[in-house]
């Protein structure tokens, strides 16, 4: 899942993009209105964490111009006033939660997570196809009763697979949702990870469930 | 009710008006007693004195025998009110007027003394009927010798009478009219205090939350419209600082907010697991950063509260501020160093003046500090020192990056930023020049900003110059430094 950070505070965006990427995130950082609204139109996040205060334009703004462009991504307003004002405004201007300053990384976390849950059938934190199960909250993955040991990127890929299934993803998709702005597209990393959670998922499991679509990319679903 | 003003002011009216009417009314009541009573004595005596000289007098036909035609000849009338009695010089009854018919007079031992010694004696007696009598009971004397004394007695019906209802008159009126004015003194009164009412509820509904709120009056120009607009003033003046104080704890929140944001994130983030010593050590640093700049805010913020209070104490005594400047030049050309920045100095001849030594170096420290913030690297600085007609202009120039002319106007607020993020990695807390303005301020001087955006700004302090009997004094070691006044 693909992040983008826009706070112009140097030090929150570090250790905002320090702490989502342990938790398997792709975070992208931006430092003013005008680089993030930029990220935000070239490329296809799953989330955005927006500060209110911004030089050149504030997140408002941004907030209005994504919303304009008919885009429906996931908005979480970071606001150092707690003004209720400036919150009911970012509300009404499409964003979808809020945190004011300081706030708690955990609690962070958690909305994050509600918030990419947003439009899937599970409300919890355990996503599942068919016998294998992820936890987005504690990370564990399980085929059955076996537990399965990732590493942070197999993690990442597996988990985005896992809110799409039964969904074709090219190679675009996958490198855009699960890598951050610095993957080269030209490389054949994609399916070299593929390859190693197809190992540690489907290997010695009689049902597949990670399918090549020739030609098209991949396809997690609970069919052989 | 009594701790009411208007029924206090109405009960003082009444009480008055009240002690005014039955004076007039006991005096009425009396002085009209008076007269009624000695217009009847005037007139039995005179009816008494006309029975006792046609007695005497040889000439009359009638000579006692008949005393109601005696005064039908006289007055014109028969006395039918009056009763009349002739008693011979023992005090025997002789004659009397018809309508006595059988009652007869009384002659108390004290009238028939005074008869005989020749004087009348007027009495008030209870004979007959509901009424007293009024008697006058006169001698007739005749060649030194009493013949006879006569009394004329009336009825003080018409007078007991008129009395009274004088006396109903005035229980039913005097009571009637202080209810009446108790009234009428109400409604002045309310009529009066219905403005210090709606001032009341205005002054009640005030708090901190609602001081947009005014008092409304029509008129304006009596007491109560004087007041109304000195209350309206009142909350206008308190309305603007609390707005002043509202802005200043909103930014000293939003600046304090950003460090600890900081330094929780950094901290929860790094708790979450396990890392090289190596990190611990970066977000050591980092923390340390960050309480660093927030130490400075609250210090800043301590110092300018203290200052609005009046408790920052200035140690005045004469500076060679030539040589403070000399001080300051040697130590911003440390600080810009990192930058490259060059800083020349331009003096006079050695200038003094009466200030706080420490103050005054704190003052320029800090716009040197924010000088070669605002300067690129390989910038320019220039300290000078110059007398210009009885003051002494101190100036700080850089070829920095300038501040626009809308923001000119503000650099000196407190918590003011020109650029919000360029100014916190420099470290600085968004009050240096505040602390600036009020240092020159309070040494009799004045601060002001040129500045041309792309080509740098210049700060100028004016400061008064020493009168020349002061000479410097070596630096005093008593100065005790404010710990809360560091940078």
């Amino acid at each position: 899942m693909r992040i983008l950070v826009v706070e112009d505070e140097k030090k929150v965006a570090s250790f905002l993009k320090k702490g989502l990427e342990e938790e398997h995130y792709a975070v992208d950082t931006a430092f003013d209105g005008e680089e993030g609204l930029y990220l935000a139109q070239i490329s296809e996040y799953d989330l955005i964490i927006l500060d209110i205060m911004l030089p050149k334009f504030d997140g408002m703004e941004i907030l209005r111009r994504i919303r304009g462009n008919g885009s429906d991504v996931p908005i979480l307003m970071l606001t150092a006033k707690d003004s209720t004002g400036d919150i009911i405004s970012g509300l009404d201007s499409g964003s979808d939660d809020y945190l004011t300053k300081p706030f708690s990384f955990a609690e962070l976390l958690a909305r994050v997570r509600a918030l990419l849950r947003r439009g899937m059938k599970e409300k919890t934190d355990v996503l599942s196809v068919s016998d294998l199960s992820l936890s987005t909250s504690t990370h564990q993955v399980k085929r059955g009763e076996t537990k399965i040991e990732l590493t942070p990127k197999e993690y990442a890929l597996l988990e985005y697979f896992m809110r799409n299934p039964n969904r074709v993803l090219t190679r675009t998709l996958i490198s855009e949702h699960v890598w951050d702005f610095h993957f080269d597209p030209s490389t054949n990393v994609v399916d070299v990870y593929v390859n190693y959670l197809r190992n540690k998922i489907d290997r010695g499991f009689d049902k597949k469930l990670i399918h090549t679509v020739r030609g098209s990319g991949y396809m997690i679903k609970d069919e052989p | 009710m009594f701790r009411n003003i208007r029924f206090k002011l109405t009960l003082w009216y009444i009480v008055i008006l009240g002690i005014i009417l039955s004076s007039f009314s006991t005096f009425l009541y009396f002085t009209l007693s008076r007269s009624l009573y000695k217009g009847i004595d005037v007139k039995i005596k005179s009816i008494a004195e006309v029975i006792g000289s046609s007695s005497t007098n040889p000439y009359s036909q009638y000579s006692f025998s008949n005393i109601d035609r005696v005064l039908e000849e006289s007055f014109g009338w028969k006395p039918v009110t009056k009763f009349i009695q002739v008693l011979d010089e023992s005090g025997r009854i002789g004659r009397k007027s018809d309508n006595l018919q059988h009652f007869q007079l009384p002659a108390s031992i004290r009238a028939l003394k005074n008869a005989s010694q020749g004087k009348a004696t007027f009495e008030t007696i209870r004979a007959m009927g509901e009424y007293p009598l009024r008697m006058v009971t006169v001698p007739v004397i005749r060649r030194r010798h009493i013949i006879s004394i006569v009394q004329v007695a009336t009825s003080l019906e018409g007078v007991e009478e008129a009395l009274n209802t004088l006396l109903l008159i005035l229980w039913i009126t005097v009571p009637s009219a202080l209810v009446v004015a108790s009234l009428g003194g109400l409604f002045l009164a309310n009529k009066a205090l219905k403005p210090v009412d709606e001032i009341t509820r205005t002054a009640r509904m005030i708090t901190s939350k609602s001081l947009d709120q005014r008092i409304k009056l029509k008129k304006a120009n009596d007491e109560i419209g004087r007041l109304a607009e000195t209350f309206n003033d009142m909350i206008s003046r308190l309305g603007g600082s609390f707005k002043q104080i509202r802005q200043f704890s909103a930014d000293a929140s939003h600046e304090l907010r950003t460090p600890l944001t900081i330094l929780k994130g950094e901290i929860e983030v790094g708790l979450r697991k396990r890392r090289r010593l190596e990190e611990y050590r970066n977000i050591l640093n980092s923390n340390l950063e960050e309480i660093n700049h927030m130490t400075q805010i609250v210090d800043d913020l301590l110092f300018l509260s203290k200052a609005d209070m009046g408790e920052v104490h200035l140690q005045k005594q004469p500076i060679n501020l030539t040589q403070l400047a000399s001080e300051v030049h040697a130590q911003a050309k440390m600080i810009a160093m990192p930058k490259d920045i060059t800083v020349r100095i331009n003096k006079d001849s050695d200038v003094v003046v009466v200030g706080d030594r420490l103050r005054l170096r704190e003052l320029l420290l800090n716009l040197v500090d924010n000088g070669v913030k605002y300067t690129p690297e390989g910038g320019e600085m220039k300290i000078s020192l110059e007398r210009d007609d009885g003051r002494i202009k101190l100036r700080v120039m850089d070829n920095g990056i300038g501040i626009a002319p809308d923001d000119q106007a503000h650099i000196f607020d407190r918590f003011f930023r020109v650029d919000k993020a360029r100014s916190r990695e420099g470290g600085g807390s968004g009050l240096g020049l505040s602390i600036c303005k009020w240092i020159v301020e309070a040494h009799g001087g004045e601060i002001s900003v040129e500045s041309d955006l792309g080509k740098g700004s210049t700060f100028t302090v004016t400061l008064p110059v020493a009168p020349p009997n002061a000479k410097e004094m070596p630096e005093a070691k008593s100065i005790s430094e404010d710990p809360t006044f560091q940078h």
